[in-house]
C-alpha cells in the first residue's frame, strides 16, 4: 500500500548502518505501513493491544533491573535479566527522547521458552505497533511475546 | 501535417519552458535565503550561507555543538540561546525544551533554519571544540570485548582537554552503512598527552562503530574525531572521591587518575572496579603502578561471578554491595561514576545512603 | 436553473452527488495510505482542496487562451499534469519560506498530491463538461470539499476499527476499500437531491 513521503522517510532511518547496524527491517521487502498494519491485525485477533504488551514488556524490564545484569526470578515462573550498556540511541521515528541500549531477557520457565527484547522495542511496540521486519534477527513475532510473556488478554 | 506537429510541440516547449523559468525564479528569490549575519556572544560575527539548520551551519564554520543524534530532534542536546532572529518555535523543538528553557531563549539548533540575521550565545569552552585528524597508532585488545585504541593526532597536531572528557568518533561508511555516523567515547590518555588520545571501546552486539572498530579498523588508517566535550572532569576541591566504573567506563577514570597522579594530588580516591569474572579484568598492573605512584589511591576490583579457575581472592559480589561493605560514610566526598544507566542508578542510590551530597555525585550524561 | 445560480449547483454536486472520490473513484491512494488518522486526514483534505480549486481555474485558463486558439485540445492531458506539478513545486516554496505553522501542517503533504489524480480529473472533466470559468473554480473548489468530506469520514470510522478484530488479509487496504464502497453506496442516497449531467 502507498506510504506517506513521512513514513518513506521513518522507513529510511531503519536501513542498516543509519541507527543500527543490521537496521529493523531485516530482509523484508514490504512498506513499512504493511508491516504494521499485518502485526496490529494478528494482535487484534489474539485480543491484544499493543499497549497491553508494551506495558507488560516494561514490566519485566523494571522488575529486572535491579538485578544488574544477572538473572532473577521474577513471580514464580519467569526468569528475567536486564544488562545494558553505555550510549543512547534516537528512534527512526523521530521525535524527541533517546532509548538506553538495554536488554531485557526473559525465560518462562512453565513453557520454557526465551525471549529477548530491547528498550527501543518497548517504545517501537507501544507508540507505533512496530515489531520489526520479518527477516530481522531482532523480530518480535507478537504471538511469542503474548506467549511467552502471558499477557493478559484485555478488555477494550 | 507537419505544420501541426512543429506548432504542437512549440506550444508545450514554450508553456514548460515557461514554467521552468517561473520555478528558477522563485528558486532564487522565494528558495534562496541568501546570506545571514551570525553574532556570536556580541564578539565573533559569521556570515554565512542562510537555508540550513543553525547546527549543521555552524558547523561548517568549525564551531561544534555537541550532537548525539545526529540533527534528527530526539537527544535534545544541541542547545543554542539566540536572543534575536530566531523566528518562532517550531513543533519538533517544543517537546525537548522546559519552561525554563523556553524562558531564556534557548532552541533546539538541528530544527531550526537560518533564515535570517541572527544574535546567538554559546559557552566560550565549545570555542575550544575543534574537527581532528588523526591516523591510528595502536589497536590492543585489553579483554575479549574490549580494545584499546590509541589515535595519534595529525592536524591539528595536539589537543587541550580536561581529564575525564569525551571525543566524538567518525565512523565513516562501510560494509552495510551508507552515511557515516558519530559515536561518543570519553579519552583514556591523560591531559599532558597532548598528541594521541586514547579510546577504550567495548564490543557491542548490533553496534555500528564497535563493529567498524572491531572488526575493520587497521593501525594506520586516518580516523576523523571532535572534540573535547563534557562536563565529567575532577573538580578542584579538596573532597575524597569515590569512583565506580565498570569496563570501559574505565576510560574517563583512567584519565583522571593520570591526571592526579602527575600533578602530584594529595587526595584520598578510590576507584572501585566492577566485573563478572576474572576476563573482563584489565589494566590492572597499571592500577597497581598508581597505587605506588600516588599518595592515597586503591583500586578495588570486585567479580560478581567468579569462575573456579580464576582462583579469585578479592572481593566479591555486586559493585554496589562492595562499595555498601568497604565505605563506611562519606558526606565529605566527591563521586565519578561510569557506565551502563542500569548500574548508575544503583550506585547513585548506594552512594545516597552513604551520604554522599547528591550535587558532589557525577557521571557522564551521554551515555 | 438559471445560470447565475449553475455555480453553486455544480459546486454542491461535486461535494454529494458525484463526489470525484466516492462516485468516479478518482484520488484513491493518497486516500488510502493517509486515511487512518483524522488529523493528518483534515490536512491532506484542506490541502487537495486548495490545490485542486487553484488548479481547476488556472488549467481553465490555459486551456481557453493557449490550448484552443492553437487547436490543441488533445494536449490537455500534459499540458495540465506540467501545470499541475509546477504549481505545486510553487506553494510548497512558498509556503516553506513564509509560514512554519502552515509548512507543517500542510506542507508534507505537497508533494503525494501531485500524484493524486483527483486533481488532474477535476480539470479533465471541466473541459469534457465544458464548464465556464466560474463554474470550474467552483467545480474545483465542491470536488475538493468533497474528497475532504470522504477522507475525514473514512478516518473517523478506521479510527474506530482499531478495536475491531478484522479477519486475516483484510487489513489495511482490503477493509479501506470495502469501507469506501459502503460509503459509496450511502452518497447514492444524495442522488435526488442535486442532478447535473
Amino acid at each position: 500500500m502507498k506510504q506517506t513521503p513521512e513514513f518513506d522517510h521513518i522507513q529510511q532511518q531503519m536501513q542498516p548502518g543509519v541507527i543500527t547496524l543490521e537496521g529493523f527491517l531485516g530482509s523484508d521487502k514490504r512498506n513499512l505501513i504493511d508491516i504494521i498494519v499485518e502485526d496490529e491485525g494478528t494482535v487484534r485477533r489474539h485480543d491484544q493491544t499493543n499497549q497491553a504488551i508494551a506495558e507488560r514488556m516494561q514490566y519485566f524490564r523494571d522488575a529486572g533491573f535491579d538485578g544488574l545484569g544477572e538473572f532473577i526470578t521474577l513471580d514464580e515462573n519467569f526468569d528475567v535479566r536486564v544488562d545494558s550498556v553505555r550510549g543512547k540511541l534516537p528512534s527512526p521515528f523521530g521525535g524527541p527522547g533517546m532509548y538506553e541500549k538495554v536488554n531485557t531477557t526473559v525465560l518462562n520457565k512453565k513453557i520454557n521458552k526465551e525471549i529477548t527484547f530491547t528498550d527501543l522495542h518497548i517504545h517501537f511496540i507501544k507508540d507505533h505497533g512496530f515489531y520489526q521486519g520479518k527477516g530481522s534477527s531482532y523480530r518480535l513475532e507478537p504471538t511469542d511475546l503474548i506467549e511467552i510473556l502471558q499477557v493478559a488478554p484485555t478488555e477494550v | 501535417m507537419l505544420s501541426s506537429l512543429f506548432v504542437s510541440v512549440s506550444v508545450i516547449t514554450l508553456i514548460s519552458l515557461f514554467l521552468a523559468l517561473l520555478m528558477v525564479i522563485a528558486d532564487a528569490t522565494v528558495g534562496n535565503y541568501g546570506m545571514a549575519r551570525i553574532t556570536i556572544n556580541n564578539d565573533k560575527v559569521l556570515d554565512v550561507e542562510a537555508g540550513r539548520p543553525l547546527l549543521s551551519t555552524l558547523k561548517s564554520e568549525e564551531i561544534f555543538i555537541p550532537s548525539a543524534c545526529g540533527g534528527r530532534g530526539s537527544c535534545g542536546l544541541c542547545k543554542v540561546k539566540v536572543v534575536e532572529g530566531g523566528g518562532n518555535y517550531l513543533p519538533t523543538e517544543l517537546p525537548l525544551l522546559e519552561k525554563e528553557d523556553i524562558d531564556n531563549l534557548i532552541r533546539i539548533s538541528c530544527q531550526l533554519k537560518v533564515k535570517n540575521d541572527m544574535s546567538i550565545e554559546i559557552p566560550e569552552e565549545l570555542f575550544s571544540v575543534r574537527q581532528f585528524e588523526t591516523k591510528v597508532e595502536s589497536i590492543r585488545d585489553l579483554t575479549h570485548d574490549i580494545k584499546e585504541v590509541r589515535l595519534k593526532l595529525i592536524d591539528p597536531p595536539s589537543i587541550e582537554m580536561k581529564a575525564g572528557q569525551f571525543i566524538q568518533f567518525e565512523v565513516p561508511e562501510y560494509e552495510l552503512t551508507d552515511e557515516a555516523v558519530y559515536r561518543a567515547y570519553s579519552m583514556a590518555s591523560a591531559p599532558s598527552e597532548t598528541d594521541v588520545v586514547e579510546l577504550q571501546i567495548r564490543l557491542v552486539p548490533n553496534g555500528i562503530c564497535t563493529t567498524y572498530v572491531h572488526e575493520h579498523l587497521k593501525e594506520g588508517q586516518d580516523v576523523s574525531i571532535n572534540g573535547p566535550y563534557g562536563d565529567f572532569f575532577l573538580r578542584d576541591t579538596d573532597r575524597d572521591i569515590i569512583c565506580i566504573a565498570g569496563g570501559s567506563g574505565m576510560a574517563p577514570i583512567k584519565s583522571i587518575l593520570l591526571d592526579m597522579a602527575e600533578k602530584g594530588s594529595k587526595r584520598k580516591a578510590r576507584y572501585f572496579f566492577g566485573a563478572r569474572s576474572a576476563r573482563d579484568l584489565f589494566l590492572v598492573d597499571e592500577m597497581k603502578e598508581l597505587e605506588q605512584k600516588m599518595e592515597d589511591f586503591k583500586f578495588i576490583p570486585a567479580l560478581s561471578e567468579p569462575q573456579p579457575e580464576d582462583n579469585w581472592t578479592g572481593e566479591t559480589g555486586l559493585i554496589t554491595d562492595v562499595v555498601h561493605r568497604l565505605v563506611e560514610s562519606a558526606p565529605d566526598a566527591e563521586a565519578y561514576l561510569c557506565g551502563s544507566p542500569g548500574m548508575i542508578d544503583a550506585c547513585i542510590k548506594v552512594l545516597s545512603d552513604l551520604g554522599v551530597p547528591q550535587e558532589h555525585i557525577y557521571y557522564d550524561k551521554f551515555a | 436553473m438559471s445560470n447565475a445560480l449553475y455555480p453553486f449547483a455544480v459546486f454542491f454536486a461535486a461535494i454529494f452527488t458525484s463526489n470525484i472520490l466516492l462516485t468516479n473513484y478518482l484520488g484513491m491512494c493518497s486516500f488510502l495510505s493517509v486515511s487512518k488518522e483524522l488529523e493528518t486526514s483534515a490536512g491532506l483534505g484542506i490541502a487537495v482542496t486548495f490545490v485542486m480549486a487553484v488548479t481547476t481555474a488556472l488549467n481553465w485558463i490555459v486551456y481557453e487562451l493557449v490550448l484552443i486558439p492553437f487547436n490543441l485540445e488533445y494536449l490537455r492531458f500534459i499540458v495540465f499534469i506540467i501545470v499541475i506539478a509546477a504549481f505545486v513545486q510553487l506553494i510548497e516554496m512558498i509556503i516553506e519560506r513564509y509560514s512554519e505553522g502552515l509548512y507543517f501542517a500542510l506542507g508534507i503533504f505537497l508533494p503525494l498530491i501531485t500524484v493524486n489524480c483527483a486533481i488532474l480529473g477535476a480539470s479533465l472533466f471541466m473541459v469534457i463538461r465544458e464548464y465556464t470559468f466560474m463554474t470550474s473554480f467552483f467545480f474545483g473548489l465542491g470536488s475538493g470539499l468533497g474528497w475532504l468530506l470522504a477522507i475525514m469520514a473514512m478516518a473517523g470510522i478506521r479510527q474506530r476499527l482499531r478495536t475491531a478484530k478484522i479477519p486475516y488479509g483484510l487489513e489495511g487496504a482490503g477493509i479501506a476499500l470495502i469501507i469506501a464502497g459502503f460509503m459509496a453506496m450511502a452518497f447514492m442516497g444524495f442522488n435526488g437531491m442535486i442532478s447535473i449531467s
